[in-house]
């Protein structure tokens, strides 16, 4: 009789398992991870770079509610992140780093409206 | 008179395999029967086409970069390496040094999870969860160090892109790499372990000669387990392969067993490789000339034809650039092409049908690139 695939049994009856219980924990995301996005608008120039470079055409450069208007009287970029690939390059052609994309990546949503994300959220 | 001889026999029957069997993988094949044995197999791609050549004639070369992951999802860094070679070609751009041997670990590194998923396909296809399970999930770690280095788990979007790689490695990357080469050593022991069954289901299979290799276009693993040491990594050096040392291993049976023993054994050789890398990854700039992802594709003129050994075989970009800000033509070669038409309608003719997943998977196919 073979010993080894006993042996592999017994090793194996001692091993963490490969998996999570994914609710209650996740598995570690590291910084660079690509997900959402976080646009910081007080430092946004409205330059628009971001708009042109997506390849998915996600990003709109659109005006912010009347309410805030006055303080932001330019046009900054929303993204729909239903057609977001998450490459990334926004965030490297930004030239003053406001819109970052953050390690959030549980998006899953139901509701299709929730995909777009605005630039100023009305309270 | 047996049946074999009539011309129609009241078990004749055509179907498909795939492009919805859960063992085909988005390709069909329309194969007709008489009983248990295949008759003619017809090959019916389509299925995936996303037309990758048009869309790239309508944008910018950074932004292809990012779109030529997708051309094969199982090994989307090396479809990246490619995209990335042809801008280089016609932009003329010097590589530093570094982003060369980042190029190569990562590419490397591509190909073993690749091979890796070619076990756990081979596997599943015969009716061998355990492998399968096994396979996917020492992939995993893999699929970790790529998220922490590139960011995205599968998807590296244009991680290596024209003029370098996006971004530096992250401190902890070397060490996360040479720890990571354990992990892949017991994978690959477990797959080359002899197996009886697997050799029952495998062995004296889809064999193909090394003549009818070399004469429908077989590339890769396919064409070096039929005898023939071809590889473009040593008779036409990208990148920094001709300063690594690296043997590639050559089959003389062409049967499916053997063509799987070559991918194997090339995991050994792609993990001597990126130790080697490792060891030498100079320090300095990875990225050339600026640090936006621009590409002043206007000034690139001409066309240009770039080929790489892929895990599959030989990938190839064709691309023309006539001084506007989009290339004026791409052409993209992908190795399945010639392997899932030709030779798997070949191979499949006469063999029993419990032997058709065998086959289809031994011959290490994409859909994604044989549609593009």
């Amino acid at each position: 009789m073979k010993v080894g695939p006993v042996l592999e049994v017994f090793k194996n009856l001692f091993k963490k398992p490969m998996t999570v219980m994914f609710p209650k924990e996740v598995v570690e995301i590291p910084d660079r991870n690509r997900g959402e996005h976080h646009l910081d608008i007080d430092k946004c120039s409205s330059c628009g770079s971001c708009a042109r470079i997506c390849p998915n055409n996600a990003i709109e450069m659109v005006e912010v509610p009347p309410e805030f208007a006055e303080k932001y009287p330019k046009t900054y970029p929303q993204v729909d992140l239903g057609k977001c690939c998450f490459c990334a390059l926004c965030e490297d052609i930004c030239p003053k780093d406001a819109i970052v994309l953050t390690t959030n990546v549980f998006l899953a949503t139901f509701d299709i409206n929730t995909t777009i994300k605005p630039p100023i959220i009305a309270e | 008179m047996t049946s074999t001889e009539k011309k129609f026999d009241e078990s004749d029957f055509s179907m498909f395999f795939g492009p919805a069997h859960p063992g085909s993988g988005n390709f069909s094949v329309k194969v007709d029967m008489r009983g248990e044995r295949v008759l003619k197999a017809t090959a019916d791609p389509g299925y995936l086409h996303r037309g990758f050549e048009k869309l790239m004639e309508y944008r910018e070369p950074m932004q292809n970069a990012v779109i030529s992951d997708r051309v094969c999802v199982l090994e989307p860094l090396q479809w990246n390496l490619v995209h990335a070679e042809a801008v280089d070609n016609l932009m003329e751009y010097d590589v530093p040094e570094r982003a060369k041997y980042i190029r190569v670990i990562m590419a490397e590194l591509s190909r073993i999870q690749s091979h890796f998923i070619w076990y756990a396909v081979m596997s599943l296809g015969t009716g061998f969860m355990t492998g399968f399970n096994v396979s996917m999930g020492y992939r995993d770690y893999i699929l970790d160090v790529f998220n922490l280095i590139t960011g995205g788990r599968v998807y590296p979007a244009g991680y290596l892109c024209p003029g370098g790689v996006r971004k530096d490695f992250p401190e902890t990357a070397e060490k996360k790499i040479l720890k990571l080469l354990d992990k892949i050593e017991y994978m690959r022991k477990f797959a080359t372990k002899e197996n009886l069954a697997w050799l029952a289901r495998f062995k004296d299979i889809g064999v193909i000669t090394k003549e009818d290799a070399i004469k429908y276009g077989a590339t890769g693993p396919v064409l070096r387990g039929s005898g023939v040491s071809a590889d473009v990594r040593r008779d036409d050096p990208y990148e920094v392969y001709d300063q690594l040392e690296f043997d590639i291993p050559v089959y003389d049976e062409g049967d499916a067993y053997h063509r799987f023993r070559v991918g194997m054994e090339e995991i050994e050789e792609s993990m001597k490789i990126i130790k080697q890398a490792v060891e030498r990854l100079p320090k300095g700039e990875v990225k050339t000339p600026n640090l936006k992802p621009i590409v002043q594709f206007r000034k690139a003129k001409g066309e240009t034809y770039v080929r790489n050994e892929l895990s599959r075989g030989e990938g190839t970009f064709y691309m023309v650039a006539t001084g506007e800000k989009t290339p004026y033509r791409v052409k993209i070669r992908g190795p399945s092409f010639s392997h899932m038409i030709p030779i798997l309608e070949r191979l499949l003719t006469g063999v029993d049908y419990a032997d058709v997943p065998a086959i289809y998977w031994s011959l290490y196919q994409c859909p994604a690139d044989v549609d593009r």
